[in-house]
């Protein structure tokens, strides 16, 4: 095909010939093109069909708002779905293709949707697929969902990367039409850090499309030397391909900048970028959006915005029809019909509805005032209009102006609300503004370019100001103060034939009335209704329509009606974009423990415990599951000695002359007693009396110790502390410092462990049991001094050590140990491992801490004290909390030994019904015991401690099990704790 | 949202930790007679304003201050931060 | 002699790449002390740094670069870090030593890991990563911050026209490091 609309002119750049392929077809473009124009200058108007009735539709605007034009863009997984070829910028090799029919774009079969049109009215769906009820899943629903949706999915995962990022600015220029680059320039003159935005990929806005003088020339070439001293100045920061799509708290902007989708290949770059723009103050001059004119059959090819007309003459040096004549209620529509006998395109004539004398005589075009268009001939293109006189013009083009719509949807996204202006019939934005906005230039209301150039500068000049900024007043280029009259006129009355007001959702003026007769005629409702300005244009050139027809219908006035609220984003906002990085294993960050690398040369499997990866087992030759290995692991370490990264808990450095005492109010129990050179097990409440963690601390020096909590709540007991410290207590001596990842801590647990350690321990420390007792903590060296501490605490109940060394030596200290341990049968031991061994000890953790649980539940009831201040203390004697029927932690073992217990069964009394009144409890943890051979589990059991050796039912119904298990204590064993004093 | 500690100048406030009412920092005397009561209004009750709110907020990715935050609730405009440390101070909160 | 011994092995000990014009690097032996400066006895701690140090503490957010190379860093009111090119695992001792017991020093090397970002696209690589404003005007030579990058909190100093330090967790180095590759290939 060739390009049979060229024409001369515009900023397309004829040296370079893009070949690009529509519906596999081969056609040819220039760069500068969007595909829109070259789709246009190869004369190709049929681009796509409607949503609903699948008829024909061509390009429509020349812009972001454009309702119709909607493509498949790219392949295979790069395809894209829904997107507005005029806003894709042309590049050689380019692929699309139209979408939303069946069959090809020219024989669609779903055009039976159109003759069907009379049962397709708004709310179809709630009065067309009611009975039979059964029908509505089978058939209705499968079928509905094949039929809806415009563009597809790839259905493959998204090939592209994206990019997030932060941007700072004193003045952020929302759009650069003339409003942006006056203010641009304002700011950057006066040494402002600038950053102007556009969505479009060429600055200048609406200055490129136009033929105004401007300054003493064209105005395009006005806007290129005013982006080419922007451009030079280190002060400004050009984003040309970048939507501003929501305005946020305190100055905060969103952006989407499309940094490669104009070139054939990212090649491995991010493909978008999503920016966080930080702005101290901002200008809005996002311009204005054309609206057309409802009137019956105006959906077809070739009926375009008037505007856009002009964008596609102008700019890009295509013209839209070879025979274009204009349907207007206002003076741009003329504009519109003057640049096109300037470039010598035929006219053929101007229609406009005001009953005024003619605006302007232009040779060889008939003019006809105070007339509509009532109807158009041709299916697949437009090829005549019937006008209310009676005349018929055979046109391929016809160039429709309703007026122009302030952009006014960043001043909505806090809430503002807009206001109606009579004489532009139109919302300008109104109310309060987003903090630290001014809307400037068309955007504003100020139709004209000198207007629109005037207060921009004003606007800006008064935001320098406030920022402290000094400025001198510079004279804004000499331009037109053009006619931009405007008569309220919305739509050509016509019972019988359908005119459309919302091109992309099919809805026309008939389904408004239906939404107003029906009831639903608040606009919200409305816009649910009929779905009148969803979808990916957001009603941008069809919602005032909308709301005029509904005004008109419901006897309101439009400002009567109100609009509906604009929310973020301005234009549709990728997901991929919105992911940014965090895909896959980027999802979030992870945290390795110092043995990582050893652990996985070693055969252990990982488990994400938080954002940590731990070891859960090692696999040795020849297991055949993971409990061969974790049963292998508890019986071992039981037998002789295991090792385990235990990193992960949470270490908090506190020292001050009243580290003592703080630590004595945080936890429950006392420790500002504890000497120097022992550790403590500590239970930390909620105010509420509620356990919320627990752990050891040690006593280093007078006023220095070493806090543990649990690794889940690692950043939660920190942050506790920090406010006891700064909000409750800012008089004591207290300093917090995390130590987490600074010490690799490694249990040492087995009746070997010490016999290991010595091997290890530099001899002039004596560890011996007289010397180093249960309970005992110091700074030691290790491996010929390195620094070292040691703590006699144990989880598993055995003699057991942790033993910390600076982090950098972790993964090695893992070795040495295992080496060291090789005599006697030393293993590591993992995560799983550990849970067997303290479910075997009668250790709670996370299961039995549920955030419901109290110290007397778990049986530490007594270790809250209540002869000092300490958080939780008052509020835990609350009646409730100690009562004497209340559930206690026990130990559970099945009467049949063979059995399995199930965690989350609930425990029933012998011969008891199976309801939620006989409930006695549950089990909160289960674990085979490979040491005594059977399954055991802990849970709550009312009254437990007095219950000891009574058989229950624990029943699970969610397993449809239930069997009989004998309560015992939780400690199955050891219980006098022999073990772990020897 | 942005949040211009004292000290530090502007920071986003997704470098912050919301916590809740200011009230907060008005620990009862454990001691008191009706401590049980003190207690309980202490932890549960608390005033949700439709307008000025004065918070508490920690600057968790930064440095770990708990800041007293006013901010209006319904346009979300902050008038004043000040460190918790010294509101606590100022509240009479002592050793 | 003992029977065993120990390797050290920092976690992005030798990292050191380029893209376009960012390099970057994980500095050798940095050691990290936090000091605390005890309620009441600020004067006397501060005292002490000027004495062992040669210079004040700097305000919080501020840092300063001392005569034997080492930078303080002042985080908070009452914390701050001294950071310096030692090999032992004996910082805190060093430090502890420095300041004759007039403040709480904590170590804090292998809390960290660092990395330095450098050249003339340094900016751009960590605008991708880093809400702090970055500009001249905004966030001078010797500056510091604590904030977020990539969901890590990171502690970054401005240390030359065109150079960062960047400070995070140990245990999430990997994470650090490829968020910081990943913006630095994402600009070049």
């Amino acid at each position: 095909m060739t390009q049979v609309n060229r024409i001369e002119g515009g900023y397309v750049d004829r040296r370079y010939q893009c070949t690009f392929h529509f519906n596999g077809k081969p056609m040819v473009g220039h760069k500068g093109d969007t595909l829109a124009s070259a789709l246009l200058a190869n004369g190709q108007t049929l681009v796509g069909r409607s949503f609903k009735y699948h008829r024909p539709r061509g390009i429509f605007t020349a812009g972001s708002e454009e309702p119709n034009a909607l493509v498949e863009l790219r392949e295979g997984a790069h395809q894209e779905p829904n997107t507005r070829a005029t806003m894709v910028e042309l590049f050689d090799g380019l692929k699309a293709k139209s979408q939303n029919h069946r069959g090809s774009l020219e024989h669609d079969l779903l055009a039976v949707n159109d003759l069907l049109s009379p049962f397709l009215s708004a709310g179809f769906y709630y009065k067309t697929f009611m009975w039979p009820k059964a029908f509505w899943e089978k058939l209705y629903e499968p079928v509905i969902r094949a039929a809806a949706g415009l563009g597809r999915l790839s259905m493959k995962e998204d090939p592209d990367s994206y990019d997030k990022g932060f941007l700072h600015c004193d003045l952020l220029v929302i759009g650069s039409g003339p409003a942006g680059l006056i203010s641009a320039l304002t700011a950057a003159r006066a040494g402002a850090r600038v950053i102007l935005a556009d969505e479009d990929f060429r600055f200048g806005g609406r200055l490129n499309s136009e033929t105004y003088a401007l300054g003493g020339m064209a105005c395009g070439s006005w806007a290129e030397q005013a982006v080419s001293e922007l451009n030079s100045m280190d002060n400004v920061r050009l984003m040309s391909r970048t939507t501003i799509y929501g305005a946020y708290d305190h100055g905060i902007y969103g952006a989407l900048e499309r940094k490669t989708d104009h070139l054939a290949s990212a090649e491995g770059r991010p493909r978008q970028v999503l920016w966080r723009i930080y702005s101290r103050r901002a200008i809005l001059a996002a311009g204005s959006t054309e609206r057309p004119i409802a009137f019956p059959d105006n959906d077809r090819p070739g009926v375009m915005l008037s505007g856009a007309v002009r964008s596609y003459v102008n700019r890009f040096g295509v013209t839209p029809g070879q025979k274009i004549s204009i349907f207007t209620n206002n003076d741009d529509g003329w504009r519109t019909a003057s640049d096109l006998v300037a470039k010598g395109i035929d006219v053929n004539a101007i229609i406009d509805s005001r009953d005024i004398a003619t605006v302007t005589q232009l040779d060889g075009v008939r003019v006809h005032m105070n007339t509509h268009v009532v109807g158009t001939i041709g299916r697949k293109a437009l090829g005549a209009i019937k006008l209310s006189d009676g005349a018929i013009y055979p046109t391929n083009c016809l160039a429709v102006s309703g007026g122009w719509n302030p952009n006014v949807h960043l001043t909505c996204h806090q809430r503002g609300r807009p206001q109606w202006r009579d004489d532009l019939c139109a919302f300008v934005p109104g109310g309060e503004l987003p903090v630290g906005m001014a809307v400037a230039g068309s955007a504003n209301g100020s139709m004209t370019l000198a207007a629109a150039m005037a207060e921009a500068q004003e606007k800006t000049l008064a935001q320098l100001e406030a920022l402290g900024i000094s400025s001198k007043i510079e004279e804004v280029p000499q331009a037109e103060d053009e006619p931009r009259e405007c008569a309220a006129f919305w739509h050509v009355k016509n019972d019988k034939k359908r005119a459309w007001v919302d091109l992309q959702n099919d809805v026309t003026v008939k389904d408004i009335k239906l939404a107003n007769t029906e009831g639903f005629r608040s606009v919200e409702l409305l816009k649910r209704y009929t779905t009148l300005g969803m979808a990916t244009d957001q009603g941008k050139t069809s919602n005032i329509a909308g709301l005029a027809i509904l005004a008109e219908e419901s006897g309101k006035t439009i400002p009567e009606v109100g609009t509906t609220i604009f929310r973020p984003p301005y234009t549709p906002v990728p997901i991929g974009a919105l992911a940014g990085r965090s895909r896959g294993k980027d999802f979030r960050p992870y945290r390795l423990t110092p043995s990582h690398r050893w652990a996985s040369e070693n055969g252990a499997s990982f488990v994400n415990v938080g954002n940590w990866l731990r070891a859960e087992w090692y696999t040795k030759p020849g297991e055949k599951g993971w409990r061969d290995s974790v049963d292998r692991e508890a019986k071992m370490t039981r037998e002789s000695v295991g090792i385990c990264d235990v990193t992960t808990l949470g270490k908090i450095d506190i020292q001050g002359r009243d580290a003592g005492e703080f630590l004595n109010r945080v936890y429950s129990n006392t420790f500002a007693t504890l000497p120097v050179g022992k550790v403590r097990y500590g239970l930390m409440l909620r105010e509420d009396g509620i356990c919320y963690d627990d752990g050891t601390t040690a006593r280093l020096d007078e006023n220095h110790y070493v806090m543990t909590t649990t690794t889940a709540n690692a950043v939660l007991v920190f942050r506790r502390l920090e406010f006891a410290r700064q909000c409750l207590w800012p008089n004591l001596d207290v300093h917090l410092i995390s130590t987490t990842d600074g010490w690799a801590q490694f249990a040492v647990a087995g009746p070997n462990s010490r016999a290991l350690l010595r091997k290890v321990v530099d001899e002039k420390h004596d560890i011996s049991n007289e010397a180093f007792p249960f309970m005992g903590c110091g700074r030691i060296t290790v491996c010929g001094g390195t620094p070292a501490r040691l703590f006699r605490i144990s989880f598993s109940g055995e003699l057991a050590y942790e033993i910390a060394v600076p982090a950098r030596y972790g993964n090695s200290m893992m070795a040495v140990l295992n080496e060291a341990g090789a005599e006697f049968g030393a293993i590591p031991y993992g995560t799983e491992a550990l849970g067997v061994m303290r479910i075997e000890k009668g250790h709670f953790t996370g299961n039995e801490l549920t955030g419901q649980t109290t110290a007397h539940n778990v049986g530490l009831g007594k270790m809250v004290s209540q002869k000092k201040e300490c958080i939780g203390n008052v509020l835990s004697q609350r009646p409730e909390m100690i009562r004497e029927d209340a559930e206690r932690l026990m130990g559970f073992r099945p009467v049949n030994r063979s059995e399995k217990l199930i965690a989350g069964s609930h425990f029933i009394t012998k011969g008891d019904p199976t309801d939620m009144d006989h409930d006695q409890g549950w089990m909160t943890s289960v674990a085979h015991s490979p040491n005594l051979g059977h399954s055991i589990g802990l849970g709550f059991i009312k009254r437990g401690h007095e219950r000891m050796g009574e058989v229950v039912r624990a029943v699970s119904p969610v397993h449809g099990k239930e069997m009989d298990v004998e309560i015992v204590s939780a400690h199955f064993l050891d219980p006098e704790g022999e073990r772990l004093r020897g | 949202m942005l949040i211009d500690h004292p000290l530090l100048g502007t920071r986003d406030a997704a470098e912050f930790i919301y916590l809740g009412d200011v009230s907060l920092i008005d620990r009862p005397d454990w001691q008191a007679k009706d401590a049980m009561q003190q207690f309980h209004d202490y932890g549960y009750l608390r005033d949700n304003p439709a307008g000025a709110h004065q918070e508490l907020w920690y600057h968790e990715q930064g440095d770990r201050s708990w800041l007293v935050v006013t901010r209006d609730t319904l346009t979300h405009e902050i008038s004043k931060v000040e460190l918790a440390r010294d509101v606590a101070r100022a509240r009479g909160r002592d050793k | 002699m003992a029977e065993f011994s120990l390797i050290s092995e920092p976690p992005l000990a030798g990292v050191e790449f380029e893209f376009g014009g960012i390099k970057v690097h994980a500095p050798e032996n940095l050691a990290i002390v936090s000091i605390a400066l005890p309620l009441g006895g600020e004067a006397d701690a501060e005292k002490a740094i000027n004495a062992a140090f040669g210079e004040a503490l700097p305000d919080p957010g501020r840092s300063v670069v001392c005569k034997d190379g080492s930078r303080l860093v002042r985080l908070s009111p009452d914390q701050a870090f001294v950071m310096f090119t030692h090999e032992t695992p004996d910082a805190e001792p060093f430090i502890e030593q420095r300041l004759k017991g007039k403040a709480y020093t904590t170590d804090q090397t292998d809390v960290w890991v660092g990395l330095v970002v450098e050249g003339s696209q340094s900016r751009a690589a960590l605008e991708r990563i880093c809400p702090i404003d970055l500009h001249d005007a905004a966030f001078a030579i010797d500056d510091a911050a604590r904030t977020v990058m990539e969901h890590l909190g990171v502690l970054i100093i401005r240390t030359g026209a065109n150079a960062f330090l960047l400070l995070s967790a140990s245990s999430s180095a990997d994470s650090f490091l490829h968020a910081i590759q990943l913006s630095a290939r994402n600009v070049s």
